[in-house]
């Protein structure tokens, strides 16, 4: 099971202090929501934290740190792609009003 | 219908991006057929050949030319592509004529708005003024298509759009709807009716005004019925009913075609039509109503005579 | 070195060479497993929906030769042309491709089948399941007719109250299923299984285009499966997602559809033209020219082709700037398109072409397709398009790049493999024939429809008036749609004829260049006696006629696990995947009959599942699933199957972000979202992932006491998470708020249902694993089933991290 990874395997260590940020964002991100002095950009924030805890799941929890690039490229990929999408179908049914009628 | 021979400024510039990517891709066409034609003569195996051809695998200068060749070919369609979709989606002058196009399975519905005037099937609009055209749908998708008049439109419950044009020449104009839109979608045609400012307005006028007096006779008898049944539940004749749910008869004795530009507005046509709606159009929404034919006659003579 | 084609064969006794012949029992074609076979299967039944697929457009065509017809009604009518497009596109032209996938991939590999057998299996069953489906509602007189693109609103109940919708929507999914299945199998096989020395860039084109169309469907299907899924639970279950009254946008089904089926029109080209690319240098006797870019080429069309779906709604009103957008990014994939025309001739050019019919057939395609291309520059042009579309003139359009494209194409590889795969030659007499009359036939019937679409016809009519100058061309039309029908009669006929007397076939018919030829006509059921060496592209032709060239830089080296005649595992049948199959079609007639029959169908569907993942549980040969990347094909497959499934969950996120706002009663999200409430089930969520890392790390270690303590707590979490779920969906009825409420609703309990569907499926997962080890039938060689269990329950969390912000959290 080893000689595909690169060496280098985490250790408990590593994934409970993984655990710890994990439960640290969350609560900043619940709490950041209730400051009015954020809001004018909650938004890319929260998205920025939300994908702070994506990336660490997917880097330590899954071993993508850890393991052959290739599984990166397969996963990541689509994941950009999925994103693009998202986006564009929000554009084009005004849902950011970006470019408007 | 055709799309080649443009009456409006919007048919008009469509067909110069049509011509331009037309030539180019005759052009194409006669190259790439040429050169197979060519090829496949030139190379052909001789009978008892056993050489082996040089093995070429490959040529970059060749492959960057016939990468960026193209490219350059695209640009000269993209540009006057862009330039032409701005010009015909940009927002009609403020003197424009308005109208509402409301499409139903399986007729047209217009609205004249700043007019006060409502008609079915048959949209007149004047020669030379911009016509402001918003559609919006009441059931399913449709869309608006007068080939020699625009490219079409498609009307979405929920959403407005718009198609903009100016008519140059006076005429009669056939359109079709061309979104899917259930089981009558064929027979969902119409006319356009391009006609002088002053025949316009007198079209106008003949909507606006309360519907003529039948003659004595059939078309007398013909309205008593139209005006029992439940016709008048339906079908809006100015001064007579104001039913909302199917095409404004006001002046539909002036109209060229009926049942949505699918026959010629006679008044064998018309009674067919009121005794037996669906055996014309499937599933139409007009029922039966069980008129003999007398009757039904009638009330087509009357019909006649609303102009 | 000889030049006799075919020398360097092994030869094995006539006897050891089993035969495709019906000489094999009924069972063993309900059980194979044979990539071979399989492929077999599909093209057969291909074949079968082709036929039905051309009756249903001859009638179309009788319909339509003379104005006003009545050979059909307009009911019929509207069922006919949904019937031929989607049977023609999902029942003929895919399952055709897939039968060169399967029977040929392989063996250009040097493979000796695909990474999951079984599984391959289960997607022909579920493909024949759906396209059982699909035409049963023929037999029930309710066929779908609403279009194969079925925009809604006109599939609502409201306008389309009977089963017809209801069966498209269910064959769909069914077919949608078995592709994406498939897809992975291929994806992990072409990375995974390649013989020694076969580096990427020295697979042949075919499997090139091969795997770009898997990665086209793995992600393309999740969109359409997620606006099939609103369309289902608006007609089932009253939701919103296509109700404009309610708040909806109607473009929406629209750009679902279409972000599927933009990618598909590639998926159904790409492999044609990675056949043209073995056939004209085949029969050129010359290297394809310029294979690189050819490969670069299909690979680019296949990622922009996610790009360029709003040029099918430049009528529906999107604005200048996003009809100018699609516009551009669709003439942008003309020139790859191009360059493979130019690539194509130049193949040709300085060859000695052989005129076989395959070549017949690949010539064709250039020729034919460069007019479907040309017509489809002109359709990139949104003024021009908007004369243009939904007319004859797209109906031209889409025929001379589906049937001038890919149907000559399938014809191509037809003739190009049928040595290979019957053993038998077909006949060239009949084989020119064939495509002439083809050609002829198709030109006929379908270049009449560029005129009659500049003249303005609009298409999905069941008639048309006299007057309106569209008769003769029509009925020209007509008359070539027979001759496509003639031209197929004479290819069934000559396909009769070789299967039962043609004459036997060498190994390498056509001094071919590929590794297939390597090997006997029909390959034995190993494919190969040794796994083939490889020197390069045209590995084959260099091994007969030199340069050889030496393992590739970053090639392969890992040796395969049954290296040698000796050591060859084949892959036991097996009947599961037809009883999968079978429960899957259950569940479907349920879904139109009775909901009793979906709970036993769902039931079925699950047990056989649990019997198909433990059959090969203890088998050895099974314990190692390691491949040329180093890496476990089940691990492979699992991230791939993630990658879809970001286009799954991104396409509902993205729905519920799109029409947040849009709900025309209330509640809004603020008023009724328990935010303190479900930060706990997200932390729980978290928490669960890293006692799934611990989990794992015991099983590595062989500590099987920790690993059922870990196992069991991951699955302890994760009810608790739908614990939290199911009250809080409760609490929101008791309330009044429902997915029938308002669009709110709809987006918020379908989005978040579907993540706690595969919330519960991971728990199912994890108590199984859990289970095996308490009867201590998980050891440390099972650790990557462990691993792949972790994958997937990680991912859960992660879409659920994307969901609490995304939904939950942002104003």
């Amino acid at each position: 099971m080893s000689a595909e990874h690169s060496g280098e395997q985490p250790t408990v260590g590593t994934y409970l202090l993984v655990a710890l940020v994990l439960t640290l964002v969350t609560g900043l991100e619940v709490g950041v929501i209730y400051v009015r002095r954020l809001a004018p950009i909650i938004v890319p924030l929260l998205v920025a934290m939300s994908a702070a805890k994506f990336a660490l799941v997917a880097l330590f929890y899954m071993h993508l740190r850890y393991d052959s690039r290739v599984l990166t490229f397969l996963f990541v990929g689509p994941l950009i792609l999925a994103s693009g999408l998202a986006v564009a179908l929000m554009t084009l049914t005004g849902a950011f009003l970006v470019f408007g009628r | 219908m055709s799309t080649v021979m443009p009456r409006s400024d919007y048919a008009r510039e469509i067909l110069h991006v049509y011509g331009i990517i037309t030539w180019v891709t005759l052009g194409i066409a006669a190259i790439v057929g040429l050169a197979l034609a060519w090829v496949l003569t030139r190379f052909r195996a001789r009978p008892g050949t056993t050489a082996m051809p040089a093995q070429i695998r490959g040529h970059t200068l060749l492959e960057m030319a016939w990468t960026v060749g193209p490219a350059l070919v695209l640009l000269g369609i993209a540009i006057p592509t862009i330039q032409a979709v701005f010009r015909t989606q940009a927002a009609p002058p403020k003197d424009a004529l308005e109208v509402t196009v409301r499409g139903h399975q399986w007729w047209w519905e217009f609205q004249y708005p700043a007019l006060q005037v409502a008609t079915a099937n048959e949209l007149h609009v004047p020669a030379g003024r911009t016509v402001a055209l918003t559609l919006e749908g009441p059931d399913v998708i449709h869309s608006f298509w007068v080939p020699r008049l625009g490219g079409k439109r498609d009307v979405v419950p929920g959403r407005l759009n718009r198609l903009t044009f100016t008519a140059d020449t006076p005429g009669v104009y056939r359109g079709q709807c061309a979104e899917f839109c259930g089981v009558s979608h064929a027979n969902m045609g119409m006319q356009v009716v391009v006609e002088a400012p002053d025949a316009f307005a007198r079209w106008v006028a003949a909507q606006k005004a309360e519907s003529p007096e039948p003659a004595a006779g059939p078309a007398a008898e013909g309205k008593a019925i139209f005006a029992s049944r439940a016709c008048v539940g339906c079908h809006t004749i100015r001064g007579v009913s104001s039913g909302p749910i199917g095409p404004d008869l006001t002046t539909f004795g002036s109209r060229q075609t009926i049942a949505a530009g699918i026959l010629p507005n006679t008044i064998d046509n018309v009674t067919e039509w009121i005794k037996n709606p669906t055996a014309i159009k499937p599933d139409a929404k007009m029922p039966a109503l069980g008129l003999t034919d007398q009757q039904a006659r009638a009330v087509a003579t009357y019909l006649a005579g609303l102009k | 070195m000889s030049a006799r084609p075919g020398s360097h064969v092994l030869q094995v006794p006539p006897a050891a060479l089993p035969r495709l012949t019906t000489t094999a029992t009924l069972a063993s074609w309900l059980t194979t497993v044979d990539h071979k076979r399989i492929g077999i299967l599909y093209g057969a039944t291909a074949f079968a929906f082709f036929l039905l697929g051309g009756i249903e457009a001859l009638l179309i065509r009788l319909q339509l030769a003379v104005p006003e017809n009545t050979v059909v009604s307009a009911h019929t009518y509207n069922a006919l042309f949904t019937m031929h497009g989607t049977t023609m596109i999902f029942l003929a032209i895919m399952p055709f491709n897939a039968m060169f996938f399967n029977f040929v991939v392989p063996l250009l590999i040097g493979a000796r089948d695909v990474a999951f057998p079984r599984l391959n299996a289960l997607s022909y069953w579920i493909f024949l399941a759906g396209g059982l489906v699909l035409n049963a509602s023929l037999l029930t007189g309710t066929p779908p007719d609403v279009g194969w693109f079925g925009y809604a609103n006109l599939t609502s109940l409201h306008y389309s109250p009977g089963l017809n919708v209801d069966f498209w929507i269910f064959a769909l999914q069914i077919l949608g299923v078995s592709s994406v299945m498939s897809a992975i199998n291929f994806i992990v096989t072409i990375l995974n299984l390649r013989a020694p020395g076969m580096s990427m860039m020295r697979m042949p084109v075919f499997v090139w285009m091969t795997l770009v169309v898997q990665f086209l469907i793995a992600l393309a299907f999740p969109p359409i499966t997620v606006g099939l899924i609103f369309l289902m639970f608006d007609r089932f279950f009253g939701t919103h997602f296509y109700d404009v009254a309610a708040g909806a946008d109607l473009h929406l089904w629209q750009h679902l559809f279409w972000i599927f089926g933009h990618p598909e029109v590639y998926i159904l080209i790409l492999p044609a033209f990675g056949i043209v690319s073995e056939v004209l240098p085949t029969f050129a006797r010359k290297p394809l020219f310029g294979a690189p870019v050819m490969i670069y080429s299909g690979v680019l069309i296949g990622f922009f082709g996610f790009g360029v779906w709003s040029h099918h709604m430049f009528a529906a009103g999107m604005g200048p700037v996003a009809d100018s957008a699609f516009s551009i990014a669709t003439m942008l994939i003309a020139i790859p398109t191009g360059v493979k025309i130019f690539n194509w001739l130049a193949t040709l050019w300085g060859g000695s072409i052989r005129t076989t019919t395959a070549l017949h057939f690949a010539v064709g395609l250039v020729g034919l397709f460069t007019i479907g291309g040309l017509s489809g520059i002109m359709h990139s042009s949104p003024p021009v398009d908007l004369q243009q579309t939904d007319s004859y003139f797209v109906v031209a359009h889409l025929h001379y790049v589906l049937i001038g494209g890919s149907l000559f194409g399938i014809f191509a590889g037809i003739y190009y493999w049928w040595p290979k795969m019957t053993g038998r030659m077909i006949g060239e007499g009949l084989g020119r024939l064939n495509f002439w009359l083809m050609f002829v036939g198709f030109n006929l019937a379908f270049f009449p429809q560029h005129y009659l679409g500049a003249i303005g016809m609009p298409r999905r009519i069941y008639t048309y008036r006299a007057d309106q100058g569209w008769t003769v061309a029509n009925f020209a039309s007509t008359i070539g749609a027979f001759g496509i029908a003639l031209a197929v009669l004479v290819f069934a006929i000559n396909a009769w004829r070789s299967l039962r007397r043609g004459d036997p076939a060498p190994a390498d018919p056509w001094d071919g260049r590929t590794l297939e030829w390597r090997t006997s006509s029909p390959p034995p059921a190993h494919d190969f006696d040794v796994v083939p060496p490889v020197y390069g592209r045209d590995s084959f032709w260099r091994e007969k006629y030199g340069p050889r060239r030496g393992p590739a830089p970053g090639g392969a080296t890992a040796e395969h696990p049954d290296g040698g005649h000796a050591g060859i595992h084949l892959p036991a049948p097996s009947h599961w995947p037809l009883l999968i199959a079978l429960g899957m079609l259950i569940v479907a007639v349920g879904g139109l009959t009775h909901v009793a029959l979906v709970v036993v169908g769902a039931l079925w569907t699950l047990y056989a599942i649990v019997r198909l993942a433990l059959e090969h549980h203890r088998t050895p040969e099974h314990a190692e699933q390691r491949g040329v990347l180093g890496l476990d094909h089940r691990k492979v497959a699992m991230w791939v199957f993630l990658g879809s499934e970001c286009f799954f969950f991104g396409t509902m996120i993205a729905t519920f972000l799109a029409y947040k706002g849009r709900s025309v009663v209330g509640p809004a999200p603020h008023e009724i979202f328990n935010i303190p409430v479900t930060s706990l089930s997200t932390f729980d969520l978290l928490m669960s992932s890293l006692l799934m890392v611990l989990a794992l790390a015991a099983i590595q270690r062989s500590d099987h006491r920790h690993t059922r303590l870990w196992l069991f707590g991951t699955a302890f979490f994760g009810l608790i998470f739908l614990g939290f779920q199911a009250f809080e969906f409760t609490d929101f009825v008791h309330r009044g708020f429902t997915m029938q409420r308002n669009l709110f609703g709809s987006t918020f309990f379908l989005l978040t249902g579907l993540h706690g569907t595969h919330v519960a499926i991971g728990v199912f997962w994890l108590l199984s694993l859990w289970v095996l080890s308490l009867r201590g039938r998980l050891g440390a060689v099972d650790a990557i089933k462990v691993e792949i269990a972790g994958l997937y329950w990680h991912f859960v969390d992660v879409v659920w991290i994307a969901i609490f912000t995304l939904v939950y959290l942002i104003p």
